[in-house]
């Protein structure tokens, strides 16, 4: 075989390191801004003296527990944000299909059968439990999904997502017929399924914490893996990567992290969509850096679809999993356009 | 309209030839169908099914009219409780669940050679979300100005709409089709969703049931509203037919064969919501017939084309058959019935699981 020349990520070394610069600071403030905004607005408004005053510690008790009250599910936005933009720069590197993500490919849809299973018929409960119950549902889904929709000759990104919505549909189904039928199930899973950071304490960040934590790490070790995949099966192996160890190694992170994600605040689409998107604009192709400013732009993402829901139907509130699914539609939309070929 | 001539169409003049030639049925001297054998021959198959489930849908149960007493209760000789269960209860609900049937399955037929993927179908790519989300809305803001059904017809109109317009293209380009679909599925899906949530418990049950397409309790206005539609319709297809045939060779062929085949695709498209959307009308959305009818038609028959009637009756049999269960099987209690179609989606996931691990191809 012919010597593979190792193509530097980005071609113009000064031009995308100014840009990945800029890129990695616009981030972090963006970030920064939607924490700040997360503690400050609700259907009360405080100002930022007062978010400052409470951290001080000289507020008033009233403003106090106003603003304490909304970290939970800041640090849950932050956390899941990260999870499910992780996993959908993952999938997109595994699959190479720039439409993949965790909600779409219906592994979301797997993780929740999973839950409504466990506690439909065994009566689990509580968030861990949860977590270790969306693990089976997802990975099974993922593998199906992997199976029926990238096999073969006609392979193709839009099989892979009509694979995934078809398996989605399927587990829906099953998941409509387990709950109509036991209408306690029901009651509490209306209430997930929508997608929602708030009415969440911190135990549920806690549960969720080690599967994240696992998922992060395996992602980062998958990097340098996942930068000789793109390449093609062939060349990757012939520059000492397995793909088919790093192929795995990739599914398994991202059904961690979207287990973890699902089970914790409910299925949440576009998310992982989006961010891989914007992440590559911003950084170029490296994996690594991609993985990394996934961890940036994913919870400053989620954080700001959540103060918009939280503001735009004030006092009542719209739940973080309809906004983002109002907003991240139509950006598909706008993609669909630009599509090219038939098939 | 349902399947190739086995070669260049054969001299047909009326009454110039008296053997029947190969791939023609022929009625006395004047009248020639293409059609092939296997495929007549599976059409009576599957309406002798047919006959069979509906026999079994009208006699199982406590309520059955006894199989002795059908044959007079058909001719007009029902009385007492048997008249009330074949005018009132059953019969409405079995000859809905007919015409519902035929058109998803045809209308999944069109779909599926329009865009040639064996995966899609009008409710997939937003339809029954679209109908849900209709549904949710009238139900939750407007109770009592608008229907829940006509609010699912207009919801699904509007997805479709909505999906035409994203495209850009309309409905001619397959890829655009289906990855549009799915973003309208999903914002009309986030609707429904937070309808079942705002609502109280047992109105949330309610729609939660409906928007799984449900056949309980229909009149014979449904009955006659899918039959409309049908009549109406079917026609419109049987023009296409021929056309849609060629495009399965390819757009370049079907080119060169002196047709258009964007315009065939849209027209296909069109006729399929259009049938989806009546479907939606009477049943709410049920899912999965419409993708796996044309699917089991084409397996059965082994020959190349959209299948329209042999997808008809095939869809006719599947929902019949889930109709079937959800109304004798005591697994759940009144569970709609496309919970029970889901069951069908999942074997055809299933069959293609094992075929990808055989075949590699799909």
């Amino acid at each position: 075989m012919a010597t593979v020349t190792h193509v530097p990520p980005s071609s113009a070394p000064d031009k995308g390191a100014a840009r990945r610069l800029y890129g990695t600071l616009i981030g972090l403030a963006a970030l920064a801004l939607t924490l700040a905004a997360s503690v400050m607005f609700g259907s009360s408004t405080t100002s930022p003296g007062d978010v400052i005053d409470v951290l001080s510690g000289t507020a008033d008790e009233q403003i106090t527990t106003i603003v304490e009250s909304r970290y939970p599910r800041t640090a849950l936005g932050v956390l899941a944000g990260l999870c499910l933009a992780v996993a959908g720069t993952l999938m997109q590197g595994v699959t190479r299909n720039h439409l993949a993500e965790p909600g779409l490919l219906g592994i979301s849809a797997g993780a929740s059968a999973g839950i409504v299973t466990a506690t439909a018929f065994w009566g689990a409960s509580g968030s861990t439990a949860a977590m270790w119950w969306a693990l089976p549902g997802a990975l099974i889904a993922g593998i199906m999904v992997q199976v029926i929709g990238s096999a073969g000759a006609g392979r193709s990104q839009v099989r892979l997502v009509l694979a995934g919505a078809v398996l989605s549909a399927v587990l829906m189904a099953y998941i409509q017929a387990v709950t109509l039928s036991k209408p306690q199930v029901f009651d509490s899973y209306r209430y997930w399924v929508v997608g929602a950071l708030g009415g969440r304490d911190f135990g549920v960040f806690t549960a969720m914490l080690p599967f994240a934590a696992a998922g992060l790490v395996l992602a980062l070790a998958l990097g340098r893996g996942l930068n000789a995949l793109a390449l093609g099966d062939s060349t990757a192996a012939s520059l000492g990567a397995n793909p088919w160890l790093v192929r795995s190694g990739g599914l398994i992170a991202a059904t961690l992290l979207s287990a973890a994600a699902t089970a914790a605040v409910g299925p949440i689409s576009f998310v992982g969509l989006a961010v891989p998107h914007i992440v590559r604009a911003v950084v170029g192709t490296d994996f690594r850096r991609q993985i990394a400013f996934s961890a940036v732009v994913g919870p400053a993402l989620l954080l700001a679809a959540d103060v918009i829901g939280r503001v735009v139907m004030r006092p009542q509130e719209l739940m973080v999993g309809v906004v983002t699914a109002f907003v991240g539609a139509p950006a598909l939309l706008v993609a669909v356009r630009r599509m090219r070929g038939n098939t | 309209m349902t399947a190739h001539p086995a070669g260049p169409p054969a001299v047909k003049r009326s009454g110039a030839r008296t053997a029947s030639p190969k791939g023609f049925l022929t009625v006395g001297r004047t009248i020639a169908v293409p059609a092939r054998r296997v495929s007549v021959l599976t059409a009576l198959g599957l309406l002798a099914l047919i006959a069979a489930a509906s026999a079994a849908t009208l006699s199982l149960g406590r309520l059955g009219i006894p199989l002795a007493e059908l044959g007079e209760a058909l001719s007009g000789g029902a009385t007492g409780k048997n008249a009330f269960v074949l005018e009132r209860l059953r019969g409405p609900r079995l000859t809905v669940a007919l015409g519902t049937g035929a058109a998803l399955g045809i209308s999944g037929a069109l779909f599926q050679s329009a865009t040639r993927n064996p995966l899609g179908s009008p409710d997939v790519i937003g339809l029954s979300a679209g109908a849900g989300a209709g549904a949710a809305f009238a139900a939750l803001l407007l109770p009592g100005t608008v229907s829940v059904p006509l609010g699912a017809l207009l919801g699904a109109v509007l997805a479709m709409a909505l999906v035409y317009v994203s495209t850009g293209t309309g409905f001619r380009n397959p890829a655009r089709l289906v990855v549009a679909g799915i973003g309208v599925a999903a914002i009309c899906t986030a609707v429904t969703q937070y309808v079942v949530y705002a609502m109280e418990r047992d109105n949330a049950s309610a729609l939660t049931s409906y928007v799984n397409g449900s056949l309980s309790s229909r009149s014979w206005a449904d009955a006659t509203t899918i039959g409309l539609v049908l009549l109406v319709v079917l026609p419109l297809v049987a023009l296409i037919a021929r056309r849609l045939d060629i495009g399965e060779m390819g757009d370049d062929i079907a080119q060169g064969l002196g047709s258009d085949p964007k315009r065939t695709k849209t027209y296909a498209v069109v006729l399929a919501i259009v049938l989806s959307a009546g479907a939606v009308a009477v049943a709410g959305p049920i899912s999965f017939i419409a993708l796996t009818a044309p699917q089991i038609a084409k397996r059965i028959t082994r020959v190349p084309g959209p299948h329209l009637l042999l997808s008809g009756l095939t869809g006719a049999l599947l929902l019949v058959l889930a109709d079937l269960a959800a109304q004798q099987l005591p697994l759940f209690d009144d569970l709609p019935v496309g919970i029970y179609t889901m069951a069908i989606g999942g074997a055809y996931l299933g069959y293609l699981l094992v075929r990808e691990r055989r075949k590699g191809a799909l």
